[in-house]
């Protein structure tokens, strides 16, 4: 938007990081508003721009503060005296009248006060604003790992990007800037500079169904489990805040569950018994100097590098810290930043253009996927019944992708097998439909499946119990029992050292003809190999 | 508390399942009053319909009465150790003469290959005759053909992987998917069930037929989800059959399944006939306790609690896929009807494993029983001398894996039965 050329690239699929792994709160800023008031002022900032740019992707719910009998009922004070002062709206209603919008909060709470939290689908954020981007010329290379930074005396040059054939690619950039949240550290080592990241782990734990409509948090000091998004289907009780050393290898265990799934009962009782679907964890870059041992106490707010005046080394700023709320403030800052770096001065218009699909600024609501549905009901498949996605959506998906996707970038970007089932029934069709649209081999077919479940026995497997094991027995009675995967001509076991909370290696490997895009397909007439697939013209005619 | 409604027979089965329904209608024939009492409707239903004996252990078994034994030597405690390999045999034929209308053909003594919806050959021993033909060391060309409308049978993916499949066994076939468009209403979202019944109608059949016939070239059999009709399955697939003029075979998709449908509703009208009663909708929460001895099952139905009285209970409420064995967050296993004594993995061991094709220490977890099936308690007494276990609620087994949960259910079921005759004479 600012005229420079760009491009951007990515180690996975978009939002696989940090960014598609938090509870979807957008915050009113009310969380840090007695503790840390700049953080929370520029929390709120950001929630007025989000909700002006990014309505599609956003669910106006509102957040409620309160004070359960666990709590000092004094806090409220103290919050509301700060809502004030930073200018976040906050409006404190009798605890019947919450009692009322919420049926399920603790009937014991004392005091409600109402603020403009909301909620975010991290991975629409992310996919329109990748949409905007390319629109304004920028170019995106997902599965593109940075495996170098190349410098030229003290000045960075650019990177050394590797993609999943294992084939490398050199980018020449007069700027770079890095972007790498709790892996910032590790790519300034590249370009040796030294930036203490922390990664600080938090884990979530969602429910198959909205217990409660508005985002509830404890009117407490910032602890561990204590708020509850309703965010698409479900309902999201978060998180924890453990230094963890490897961003990308670390456990989570069932205590740590346990004590997740506890903390909900303050604020909604019998959330023990709700029936969890998922665990999963992110890690939040903590940006310092000085390591301090509680990860809770170090800012929120984000740090912008230039590495030129702190390290001596030029062409290079390093944008860390900061939470999902402000990612545009950050970019807003990050980009200023490589302006002054490469001497030009450029305004940034990102808090005044909306994101593609967000022009009528109109929110998402709850029931806007099963109007779609209801719209194409006798015309289309529902190929996942728990989030409503429909096989045109899903070929689109697939079509739209320069490289055949996985069953997991889809998921991301459609929630398909995020549901109650969590792909028991969805994955078996969404497989033979990306075998047949994107004419792959039965084998990568298979291992995209075999991947997918893989991804999703992840976050199922540490609190597997109640309900959803239940279902979890009826999962693999369909894949083992009815579908025999695991005797798939050329199933392998997956790697042995595959550490836990951590994703393993996709193994789909696609032969290099396989690689065209449809467009290229179309354009060349191929229609996948006539040997292969003599039946393709009674394929269905109608719509 | 007011005194609960009391009723009396002289057998209790607790589950509407294949190990269930098997114990019922065997003690209702041979003269006893027998009330099956089910929370859901079983779970037949969710099932291919295949009864499958043993089909890998872990290597892929051939012969399933032969390979047995040297199975059962590797996996002590296994619940086929509990049947002896006549009994086995009995409770297969059983089940082909009480399968009327749904004729099951094969034997333990070999397994059939038989296609999946992802084209991996399943080893299945005795099988509905809709399906036999699939057999894939039977054919050398066969068409899949699976229906626009129906997105649980993915063709062109099950053929391809049903070539190299059967390739790797040694079987050299070709495989061709079919794309069949004939509408359903105009609807393009039609289940499995939907579709079974319409192919009950005869001017859709014979569409289907057409279509079909027009698609075929040489090849020696054809494969079809398994819709081919509900009640009127034996004749839906024999005249789909003559006018295809060959062998047509059912491929079974995931739930709902039409087969286990047929299967199911077999089995209750042949309980009902026999004079058994069934009564669905109905939790067993607890035992009747009378002078220390088990007297009855305590059942919630519509919202109020009675009391079945009686003097053998038959515990067939299922693993954990059906409910009768459950796990709480702090990962304690439970017997959900009767609180039955049931151990988990060992604290010290995890439940479940990183990678979803490992074998879970929880996967074979479920109730201890001595060799009448009476299931035990922690000192290894039984807990009731007239209680009995039958089917996926026994510990020991992998069913998913091994692909034995039917042969499971089917003899323990069976065997059940058998014990209760003899005691009552």
């Amino acid at each position: 938007m600012r005229g420079f050329s760009t491009v951007l690239v990515e180690r996975g699929d978009l939002a696989t990081g940090t960014t598609g792994r938090f509870h979807g709160l957008l915050h009113s800023g009310g969380r840090y508003v007695v503790k840390d008031p700049k953080a929370a002022e520029e929390c709120y900032a950001e929630n007025v721009v989000l909700r002006r740019i990014a309505a599609d992707c956003i669910e106006d719910t509102g957040g409620l503060f309160v004070t359960t009998p666990a709590d000092d009922p004094g806090y409220a004070d103290r919050f509301l005296q700060s809502c004030a002062a930073t200018g976040i709206p906050a409006e404190e209603i009798p605890a019947a009248e919450a009692l009322r919008r919420e049926p399920r909060l603790n009937p014991r709470i004392s005091r409600a006060i109402i603020v403009p939290d909301a909620t975010v689908d991290a991975w629409k954020t992310v996919w329109t604003t990748a949409r905007s981007a390319t629109e304004h010329g920028a170019q995106i290379l997902t599965y593109h790992q940075v495996v170098d930074m190349t410098r030229d005396g003290d000045t960075v040059t650019g990177a050394v990007v590797r993609d999943r054939s294992g084939a490398e690619v050199r980018i020449r950039a007069e700027i770079t800037i890095n972007a790498t949240g709790a892996w910032a550290g590790q790519i300034a080592a590249m370009a040796g500079c030294e930036v203490k990241v922390l990664p600080g782990k938090g884990i979530m734990v969602a429910t198959n169904h909205r217990l409660v409509n508005m985002c509830v948090n404890r009117c407490e000091m910032p602890g561990d489990g204590d708020i509850i998004v309703p965010i698409r289907t479900v309902s999201v009780i978060g998180t924890t805040d453990v230094q963890v050393a490897d961003p990308d290898d670390w456990p989570i265990t069932r205590a740590e569950i346990d004590e997740m799934i506890t903390a909900g009962e303050a604020l909604v009782p019998g959330f023990r018994e709700a029936r969890t679907l998922r665990v999963w964890g992110g890690v939040r870059p903590l940006f310092q100097d000085d390591a301090p041992a509680e990860t809770r106490d170090v800012t929120r707010a984000h740090a912008v590098l230039d590495h030129k005046t702190r390290d001596g080394v030029a062409g290079l700023v390093t944008i860390t810290g900061g939470k999902f709320c402000t990612y545009r403030l950050m970019a807003q800052d990050a980009v200023d930043a490589a302006c002054k770096a490469l001497g030009t001065s450029r305004p940034c218009h990102t808090a005044d253009e909306p994101l593609p699909d967000s022009q009528d600024q109109s929110f998402y609501h709850i029931s806007s996927r099963l109007a779609g549905r209801e719209r194409t009901l006798h015309a289309d498949q529902l190929i996942c019944e728990c989030e409503l996605v429909r096989r045109g959506r899903l070929v689109a998906e697939i079509e739209r992708r320069e490289v055949p996707p996985s069953l997991d970038d889809i998921r991301r970007a459609l929630r398909l097998g995020m549901g109650p089932c969590q792909g028991g029934f969805c994955m078996y069709r969404a497989t033979g439909i990306l075998h047949e649209e994107r004419h792959l081999s039965a084998a990568a077919a298979d291992d995209a499946m075999l991947d997918f479940l893989q991804e999703r026995w992840k976050g199922v497997q540490p609190l597997l119990h109640g309900d959803q094991l239940r279902q979890a027995w009826l999962d693999d009675w369909i894949f083992q029992g009815v579908l025999d995967v695991e005797h798939l001509p050329h199933v392998e076991p997956a790697p042995a050292d595959a550490p836990a909370g951590h994703d393993v290696p996709s193994r789909v490997q696609l032969p290099a003809q396989e690689r065209k895009s449809a467009r290229e397909r179309r354009a060349a007439g191929q229609r996948g190999s006539g040997q292969q697939r003599p039946a393709r013209s009674q394929k269905r005619t109608q719509p | 508390m007011t005194e609960i409604d009391r009723r009396t027979a002289d057998v209790v089965v607790v589950g509407a399942g294949l190990a269930g329904l098997t114990a019922a209608i065997r003690l209702a024939e041979a003269g006893l009053r027998v009330v099956t009492v089910a929370k859901g409707l079983g779970s037949i239903r969710l099932s291919p319909a295949t009864i499958d004996i043993l089909g890998y252990g872990p290597d892929l078994v051939h012969e399933p009465a032969r390979e047995l034994q040297g199975f059962l030597s590797a996996h002590p405690g296994h619940p086929y150790s509990l049947v002896s390999p006549v009994q086995l045999a009995a409770s297969v034929q059983w089940l082909k003469e009480h399968t009327d209308g749904t004729a099951y053909v094969g034997d333990p003594d070999a397994n059939m290959l038989l296609p999946t919806a992802l084209g991996v050959p399943r080893p299945s021993a005795v099988v509905p005759e809709t399906m036999a033909a699939g057999d894939i060391r039977k054919s050398r060309s066969v068409a899949v053909a699976g229906f626009s409308v129906l997105k649980d049978f993915q063709p062109d993916l099950a053929a391809e992987n049903l070539q190299a499949a059967a390739a790797a066994l040694g079987f050299g076939m070709t495989v061709r998917p079919l794309h069949l468009n004939t509408r359903v209403n105009g609807e393009a979202d039609v289940s499995s069930l939907a579709l079974a019944r319409r192919l009950e109608d005869t001017a859709f059949r014979n569409a289907v037929a057409a279509e079909l016939t027009a698609g075929l070239r040489d090849e020696d059999a054809v494969g079809l989800p398994a819709v081919l009709g509900l009640d009127q399955a034996a004749s839906v697939w024999s005249d789909l059959q003559a006018m295809v003029g060959r062998p047509v075979f059912e491929i079974p998709t995931v739930p709902p399944s039409a087969p286990g449908m047929r299967l199911a509703k077999v089995l209750q009208d042949r309980l009902r006939h026999a004079g058994g009663r069934l009564v669905l909708g109905s939790e067993v929460v607890g035992a009747e306790v009378q002078g220390g001895q088990l007297a009855g099952v305590r059942v919630k139905t519509a919202a109020r609690q009675l009391a079945w009285m009686c003097r053998w209970v038959v515990l067939a409420t299922g693993g954990f896929a059906s409910g009768g064995l459950a796990v709480d967050l702090s990962g304690a296993v439970s017997e959900t009807a009767l609180g039955l004594p049931v151990s988990g993995p060992p604290p010290d061991e995890p439940l479940f494993l990183p990678r979803y094709l490992d074998e879970h220490p929880m996967g074979s977890v479920g109730l201890k029983v001595d060799p009448l099936l009476r299931p035990l308690a922690y000192d290894g007494e039984p807990v009731h001398p007239n209680l009995y276990a039958a089917g996926a609620v026994i510990g020991g087994a992998r069913p998913a894996r091994e692909k034995s949960g039917d042969g499971i259910s089917l003899s323990t079921g069976y065997l059940a039965a058998g014990i209760i005759l003899q005691e009552a004479g």
